[in-house]
């Protein structure tokens, strides 16, 4: 047999480390984003007390999380309920790997250096199957703590991810069909380039500029709203409603953890809508060159694009207030599937057409 | 030693598959059950990436793990069924169960041991989802379509069959859809178990 | 490469611990959750045959086989959720009205 390709462990035991880093770091800025976020949108001063413009208040609270009692409640079920928050992050974790974040480029000793950790050929599968695994530390949650406000959170997230995960699949699956293949890597490439609309305006490829995929895009994007729990969909916790929902009876550590596998789970849906409508690391009017320089600029457009529709969840989350649970239940099942369904049916009419 | 890989993580998964399917069988809480049949399903999710079929695991963990797993889940949790004790099965009932279905394993694997065949053909196994769509729309396209009346079918039933309608066996003509059905029982056997 | 009648044998111990649960146990999701765990038994033999035989048929019964087991599950707990609401028991044993 042969041996280990040193070289190769190293670069993806580079990439591994850059992708971590990036992730465990989302969570601390996204807390401050969201928070002065707020502030902005409700016209206060928001967190501006610990370093400049509050910047280190995520550590603070990082701190403050640490230094807390991590209490169990007498009648909870203590495996699951100390598993239950490791169970929420390990999908937001793992997903993340077969999203390309970057333009291969060719190393100096003539080796093709690709930024994304594992190219698989089935890369979008592998992300709603690890995905959908992430319901289950929430209704682990829910269901350990042994309190009725927890159990009904656990429910909920049950029954809402069972909903949205179907439209969110079929809203995919357009995007999939433009790119003829279920690999990240195949989908960004084929939105390279631009195209000229009606012959008159000259447009990156991107899937969202296609005339054929803005429903696709609108679906997809609600369902990520619903996928991440993130309010207008937040049913699991509704914290108007069900105290904290599922993380009610949780503190200090294992309550952060869920904290950060809320954001991490944003940040992946947020690269994933970006990959797949967003043209991923193509920087729109310009064909990146395949070297260094053309693989930073593409990890910075990358970053850029997610960073937007990262703040668009936060935009989201403190200006449209929280549906009422039929609603939710209705516009997955009698809106979003629907829609989902047409615009596969348009997209195959497009492609057998040659439009696309 | 990279040839030992794949044999020692069939080892762990099969043991991982088996504690978990005979946790099924033995613990007495529905909730507990249900989540081990999930451990039991990705641990074969693992069995079909070493069987060189990763289109499907990827569809196991999607619809087994993801889907149906959830809807038992809800469906134990809405029914509050954890509180039940469940009422202990006769010993003689078990002690038959037990030995004819270890009977009938003991049987299974001694022929499978007896006649197993143990020469792989060369070459890799092609099964990417380009190779099995193309099979399915040309050789199977009837019971894939079948398939597909049959879950339709499946949907019809299941809401007719969910329907809180007293003892009618048809539902009166309403308007209830599957959401505010499903509210219900939950806060019903809530007031039961206090 | 690991041999198919190792895939095989496993799959036997799954079915087994399936039928055992089902022979012995009363609570109807349970015996319904073994059921499923049968027909996975049953979808690991079809994967390991083919990946022996090299025939994508195999992996294509599997695939009607999920979707079977997905309109099993939904019709089987519709059934006992509608059980559940006439009798307040999902315990099989009490589901006798058309015993004879």
């Amino acid at each position: 047999m042969h041996g280990i390709d040193w070289v190769d462990a190293g670069l993806s035991a580079l990439k591994i480390a850059i992708v971590l880093g990036a992730m465990l770091n989302v969570t601390p800025i996204m807390v401050w984003v969201e928070r002065r976020g707020s502030a902005l949108i409700q016209d206060r001063p928001g967190p501006n007390r610990v370093g400049p413009f509050g910047l280190f208040q995520s550590f603070a609270d990082a701190l403050k999380f640490v230094l807390k009692e991590d209490m169990l409640p007498e009648k909870a079920n203590k495996v699951l309920y100390t598993i239950a928050p490791m169970f929420g992050l390990i999908p937001a974790l793992t997903t993340i790997a077969v999203v390309p974040w970057g333009r291969p480029f060719t190393l100096p000793g003539g080796r093709l250096f690709e930024p994304i950790i594992a190219n698989v050929n089935i890369g979008i599968l592998l992300i709603f199957a690890l995905a959908s695994m992430g319901v289950y530390g929430i209704v682990m949650a829910g269901w350990a703590s042994a309190n009725k406000y927890s159990l009904f959170g656990g429910i909920r997230a049950s029954a809402q991810m069972i909903s949205y995960e179907l439209a969110l699949t079929l809203a995919a699956v357009s995007a999939l069909m433009v790119a003829g293949s279920l690999s990240l890597t195949d989908v960004v490439w084929r939105q390279t380039g631009s195209f000229v609309l009606f012959n008159v305006i000259k447009l990156p490829a991107w899937n969202i500029f296609s005339p054929a995929m803005w429903m696709a895009f609108i679906v997809f994007f609600v369902s990520g709203f619903a996928e991440t729990n993130r309010l207008p969909f937040d049913f699991a916790e509704a914290e108007a409603e069900l105290v904290a929902g599922y993380h009610t009876e949780y503190s200090s550590m294992k309550f952060a953890l869920f904290f950060m596998s809320e954001y991490m789970a944003m940040a992946t849906m947020s690269a994933l809508v970006a990959t797949l409508f967003f043209g991923g690391w193509d920087i729109p009017w310009y064909n990146e060159p395949a070297t260094w320089v053309g693989f930073a600029l593409s990890v910075l457009s990358f970053v850029a694009k997610v960073a937007a529709i990262l703040f668009v969840f936060v935009w989201v989350r403190w200006t449209i207030p929280r549906l009422k649970y039929d609603l939710l239940m209705k516009l997955g099942w009698k809106v979003f599937l629907p829609m989902a369904v047409i615009n596969i049916v348009i997209v195959a009419w497009f492609i057998a057409r040659g439009w696309i | 030693m990279a040839q030992f890989v794949p044999f020692a993580v069939f080892f762990f998964f099969a043991a991982v598959a088996v504690i978990f399917a005979a946790a099924v069988v033995l613990h007495r809480n529905p909730v507990v059950g249900a989540l081990s049949l999930v451990a039991s399903f990705f641990a074969l999710a693992v069995m079909y990436v070493l069987l060189e079929a990763p289109f499907l695991a990827a569809l196991q963990v999607i619809v087994y793990a993801g889907a149906i797993m959830v809807l038992f889940l809800f469906v134990i949790m809405l029914l509050n069924l954890q509180h039940q004790e469940e009422p202990r099965t006769r010993p003689v009932q078990q002690f038959l169960g037990y030995t004819s279905s270890a009977a009938f394993g003991l049987a299974l694997i001694y022929y499978l041991a007896k006649f197993g065949v143990t020469q792989l053909p060369d070459g890799p196994f092609v099964s990417d989802a380009r190779t099995v769509g193309i099979k399915m729309f040309e050789s199977y396209i009837f019971p894939f379509e079948m398939v597909s009346i049959l879950l339709l079918a499946a949907i019809v039933g299941a809401l007719l069959l969910s329907g809180r309608t007293g003892t009618s066996v048809l539902p009166a003509p309403s308007t209830a859809t599957l959401d505010d059905q499903d509210t219900r029982p939950a806060l019903h056997s809530e007031v039961e178990s206090r | 490469m690991i041999p198919t009648h190792w895939f095989l044998i496993l799959s036997a111990i799954l079915f087994t611990i399936g039928v055992c649960g089902v022979l012995t146990r009363k609570n109807g999701i349970t015996i319904f959750m073994c059921i499923e765990l049968m027909v996975n038994a049953v979808n690991l033999t079809f994967v390991a045959y083919a990946r022996q035989f090299h025939q994508v048929h195999g992996l294509l019964f599997v695939f009607f086989v999920m979707a079977i087991a997905a309109a099993e599950a939904a019709v089987g707990l519709a059934i006992f959720i509608s059980l559940f609401h006439q009798r307040h028991t999902i315990d099989v044993d009490e589901a006798n009205l058309m015993r004879w």
